[in-house]
């Protein structure tokens, strides 16, 4: 069988990979165990969060597919920050993870183009640094022009309860070795990271509005208004959950003290590096002393299902130790444990192995996406997978590489960070790593990424409709806003773009007084008024940051020819010259940002870049 | 970032006091900048010396100060390989600073430290053995780091920025913690804490700069103008600080004719003294020149020690120079006090060179006057221009960060853009920062995450 385009791993970053390939009139093989974990949530299950909201907006800006599953499944919605700035809301929702499985298995089963393979990736098929295709463990081989790789934790997957150590890929499912060997066999750099899991626990044994009325948890119920992750989401969303908030004891880090030689964490069983912004029990406890208590939260995993989540609990300790821990835990004393919490330590290649289109640099058609590029998240990974699954589809067509800045999303700072920075720990984003933050919001993300996501053949007819009627109100009221005058109680008058720029005037009110008549989406009229309001509102600041995001874009314009000789450039350290040659840098830009680097050496490097780059003659 | 493409100004000559100081200015516009400063309106002609009158007023009027040869080297054939003019003139830091400013006002960018040198390595004018300083400022993590080594004082700025940039990081964390963080439960900051941490790290700010000239006295020394009506004792005054006979001391009034310095050393503090004319209606023709000079030599001055005979009456002359209220710090000294005094004033240090009385409260008020209430022992002061131009950009930032928070309710992650600009000037004299160190320690601070 021949392939454009094989896709290895149906996660998040997997069939993002494989829907865009396809969207793009690839024929594409999508190499998977077993279709019932299609897009499977191990691990929390919610979608967004603060950035990670960010990356789902722009997924579905561009076409993807994470913004509409998460909309069509989820059974609570929450936009966080609210209360703060605008560049910072992002949604968040509990997802009903088996209905999010079910609903991308569907939309997947819609793409003519995408053939299921149902089997063990065995072996990359490569030779003289061009990819060929891929073997099964069963011998089968398979060929293709792109082959993407989103094995998350598979790779020589160890999972550790207690002292107790298994290989395993994901609870219950086998580890891929074959495939990590075939990975370090073609000279991949590996490393190892480290992420957990809490324990599940039966709903059936906790009694929740008992405790909601002893004042032992709290229930949160989600927002009234529920903000969709979709621009293409034309109904109400509904919340048709709860979920409930308690906090640890002195039990509880009594119980943690005494037993943390038993945790593999602590007793040097774990070598692989875990994530800091989501640190397991032992963690929490060992670390910050003086903290004496920690929120959890009980989170539903589906609807009419029993298992719930017990978030912000992962550890790795003995399952006994987790049933001591779970019924320290006020409310919880009689509660069933379904599973206990896991470590797992896995493979990841480090992603400074990548170019920004994902393409590995070892061998040419080899893509990588998610977990395996030692980042952590669905989202993250969902972000990557459409990345990785739009360049394969180019290479597969040669056409010209897809590359977002930082300056364009935070998906362009996400794929940056990896490449150029490289992982020491899992890469989780935050609106912080975002320089550009003010001009990456969600109320902007389809003005941001719509036309790039319809030139690249992802944005059908109706979604492309909507966005145009979309941008078309929003130039219009923008007019509308510019030329309005109105009257003040002084008896003078002002335009409400003006009027705007004060602080205590906002767009909401002067719409519901009637001081305006904007021409706003009935249905969804925060995305329109939100997006006024802020590039009016906080007009200098935003010009401020698009001229520093302007001159960044130049320094990003300046393309550095592949094998660009940086032994030659006078006066570069040997450091400075072995850290250019490790990471390749695409652009004057992007080797500015490699860690070490000073301005002086980017000086240098600019001028000569002028004298010897002259295009390198490719081998 | 270093950039290659715009031109850039610096004095060339070591600081402090020099007869002869060299300003040199280095790009693509430098002539087209210069000219702006010259009173002679034809264009240079290359490699030719030329004499001008120059404006060394920072920018601020258009009246020509002082003369000056300029030389024009066209590019490449210059120290740096690109267009340079450079300007000679009166090597008084007053007349540098000024030029400077009025270079910096017409369109050129302060250099920064080593930078001609690494513009001449860019253009292979010198060879990396020759411009050792070049790679060490490649490697330098930051470019204080260059100076340090021979800057004592710089690096005790350093450290006072550190702190400061450190408490900057704490504040950004704290805030971007609670922007990443939303769900922990508890406030990084509250806050009405914001505008208060923010209003301390202005105020410190506001400290350093307030010692912005006291640094450039460190480094270049202080003028201090004796001033006074004739034969009120200045010059008695002038010898018994410097410790010897320089000025002719008579009891004829208009003995002092033009002006005599000399250099004492005052704790630490090189102070050039200024022994000038006294101020009277005179025919005597150098001695209307002396007493004209007099009057220029104040405005250079800074400190003025205003000597009064006490035991004479004052005269409308001395109560102008008492309660003048030009710009100058000044000290009342009244002098001859071992002789029957017919006037008091509290703010009157009284001295007697004959008998060597209040010689030390004068010195003491002096350096008091000229290095402010805590004297030299803390040197934490800034006498670099950059620096001074970089540490005010971040004032400007954080001013307005907190406009933004107290009038305008502006939203963390707007005030943010603000303070991260003003790190990013701090970055510039002591290290830059990322959005990973900011990370870094809102992990190693607080305990996050579900």
């Amino acid at each position: 069988m021949t392939f454009d385009v094989i896709v290895v791993g149906a996660g998040h970053a997997g069939v993002e990979a494989a829907h865009a390939a396809a969207r793009m009139g690839c024929h594409v093989g999508l190499c998977t165990l077993s279709t019932d974990t299609v897009a499977h949530m191990p691990c929390n299950p919610a979608i967004g969060g603060t950035a990670k909201g960010h990356l789902v907006r722009e997924i579905d800006a561009l076409g993807g597919l994470m913004g509409r599953a998460i909309d069509a499944t989820g059974i609570q919605f929450k936009l966080l920050n609210r209360s703060r700035g605008p560049a910072v809301w992002s949604p968040r929702a509990q997802a009903d993870k088996k209905r999010y499985a079910d609903w991308v298995r569907t939309a997947l089963g819609q793409e003519p183009n995408i053939a299921w393979i149902l089997g063990r990736a065995g072996r990359i098929l490569a030779t003289a640094g061009q990819i060929r295709g891929l073997a099964l463990e069963t011998g089968e081989r398979l060929l293709c022009s792109s082959l993407i790789v989103t094995t998350g934790t598979f790779l020589n997957g160890l999972i550790h309860v207690g002292r107790e150590q298994r290989s395993a890929g994901r609870v219950e499912e086998p580890p891929s070795i074959d495939l990590a060997e075939s990975i370090k066999a073609l000279g991949f750099q590996v490393g190892r990271l480290k992420t957990g899991t809490p324990p599940r626990l039966d709903r059936r044994s906790i009694d929740f509005e008992g405790q909601v009325e002893a004042g032992v948890f709290v229930e949160e119920r989600g927002d009234s208004e529920p903000t969709p992750f979709s621009y293409q989401t034309r109904r109400r969303l509904e919340n048709r959950i709860s979920c409930w908030l308690l906090h640890t004891n002195d039990s509880v880090r009594e119980l943690v003290r005494n037993n943390i030689d038993e945790s593999p964490l602590f007793n040097g069983q774990i070598k692989g590096i875990g994530p800091r912004y989501c640190p397991s029990l032992e963690d929490k406890i060992m670390r910050f002393p003086d903290r004496d208590r920690h929120q959890i939260y009980l989170e539903p995993e589906t609807i009419g299902g029993d298992e719930i989540y017990v978030n912000g609990f992962s550890m790795s300790l003995p399952r006994e130790v987790q049933e001591k821990l779970v019924h320290a835990l006020p409310g919880l004393e009689a509660a069933r444990l379904i599973r206990p919490g896991y470590a797992i330590e896995y493979d990841f290649v480090q992603p400074t192995e990548l170019t920004p289109t994902l393409e590995s640099r070892r061998v040419k058609g080899l893509f990588l996406a998610g977990q395996i590029n030692g980042t952590s998240g669905y989202e993250e990974a969902a972000a990557q997978g459409l990345i990785a699954g739009i360049n394969a589809a180019r290479t597969a067509r040669r056409a010209e590489s897809f590359v977002l800045g930082r300056q364009d999303a935070y998906i362009g700072v996400l794929v940056d960070d990896l490449v150029t920075r490289g992982c020491l720990e899992p890469y989780r984003m935050f609106t912080s790593r975002a320089e550009h933050r003010l001009l990456l919001r969600i109320d902007n993300a389809d003005l941001r990424l719509t036309p790039r996501g319809r030139e690249v053949g992802l944005v059908g007819d109706e979604h492309w409709d909507l966005f145009e009627r979309r941008r078309r109100r929003y130039e219009h009221n923008t007019c509308v806003l510019n030329q309005t005058l109105i009257r003040l109680d002084s008896g003078q008058r002002q335009t409400a773009s003006q009027l705007l720029r004060q602080p205590d005037i906002r767009l909401n009110a002067l719409v519901n007084d009637r001081k305006v008549v904007l021409d706003v989406d009935p249905e969804l009229p925060d995305f329109d008024l939100a997006t006024l309001e802020t590039t009016i509102k906080y007009a200098g600041y935003l010009e401020q940051e698009s001229s520093r995001a302007e001159r960044a874009r130049r320094s990003d314009r300046r393309r550095i020819a592949p094998q660009f000789p940086f032994e030659q450039v006078p006066g570069l350290s040997r450091e400075v010259v072995q850290r250019l040659q490790q990471i390749q840098p695409g652009t004057l830009g992007q080797a500015a940002r490699i860690p070490g680097m000073t301005p002086a050496a980017i000086a240098v490097l600019g001028v000569f870049l002028n004298r010897l780059g002259q295009p390198a003659t490719r081998t | 970032m270093f950039s290659s493409d715009d031109t850039i100004v610096a004095i060339a000559t070591p600081s402090g006091r020099g007869g002869i100081g060299v300003v040199r200015i280095s790009g693509p516009n430098a002539t087209a900048i210069a000219v702006q400063v010259l009173t002679r309106r034809q264009a240079l002609a290359p490699r030719e010396a030329t004499l001008t009158r120059i404006r060394a007023d920072g920018g601020s009027s258009r009246r020509p100060s002082d003369h000056a040869i300029v030389t024009w080297f066209p590019a490449p054939h210059s120290y740096t390989g690109e267009h340079v003019v450079e300007i000679s003139t009166h090597g008084s830091p007053v007349v540098l600073r000024g030029l400077l400013g009025s270079l910096v006002a017409a369109g050129a960018r302060l250099a920064r430290p080593g930078e001609f040198t690494f513009r001449a390595f860019l253009n292979s004018r010198i060879d990396l053995a020759q411009a050792e300083a070049v790679a060490d400022l490649i490697d330098a993590a930051t470019p204080l780091q260059a100076q340090m080594a021979f800057d004592q004082l710089e690096g005790t700025l350093s450290a006072r920025i550190e702190a400061l940039d450190r408490k900057l990081l704490d504040l950004i964390a704290r805030l971007e913690a609670s922007l990443d963080f939303p769900e922990e439960g508890f406030h990084f900051i509250e806050p009405h804490e914001v505008a208060t941490r923010l209003g301390d790290v202005i105020d410190e700010l506001n400290a350093v700069l307030s010692h912005e000239a006291r640094g450039r006295l460190i480094r270049e020394g202080a003028t201090v103008v004796i001033a006074g009506r004739v034969n009120a004792g200045k010059s008695s005054l002038f010898n018994a600080l410097i410790g010897h006979e320089r000025a002719i001391v008579t009891d004829v009034p208009g003995t002092t004719r033009d002006f005599l310095t000399e250099t004492i050393d005052l704790d630490g503090l090189a102070v050039t003294l200024v022994d000038t004319a006294g101020a009277r209606e005179t025919k005597d023709e150098v001695e209307r020149e002396g007493v004209a000079r007099a009057i220029r030599a104040r405005d250079a001055a800074d400190l003025l020690l205003v000597v009064i005979d006490s035991a004479e009456e004052l005269t409308e002359d001395d109560h102008r120079l008492i309660d003048s209220d030009e710009g100058h710090a000044r000290l009342v000294v009244a002098s001859k006090c071992d002789r029957e005094p017919k006037w008091e004033r509290t703010e009157a240090i009284r001295v007697s060179t004959t008998r060597g009385e209040g010689l030390d409260d004068l010195r003491c008020a002096m350096l008091r006057s000229l290095t402010g209430q805590e004297g030299l022992r803390d040197p934490a002061a800034i006498s670099n221009v950059r620096h001074v131009m970089l540490l005010k950009e971040a004032r400007a930032a954080l001013t307005h960060a907190r406009t933004a928070i107290n009038d305008a309710g502006a939203p963390e992650e707007f005030v943010l853009a603000d303070l991260h600009r003003a790190r990013t000037s701090f970055g510039e004299v002591v290290g830059v920062g990322s959005s990973e160190e900011t990370l870094d320690y809102i992990f190693r601070h607080f305990c996050i995450g579900k």
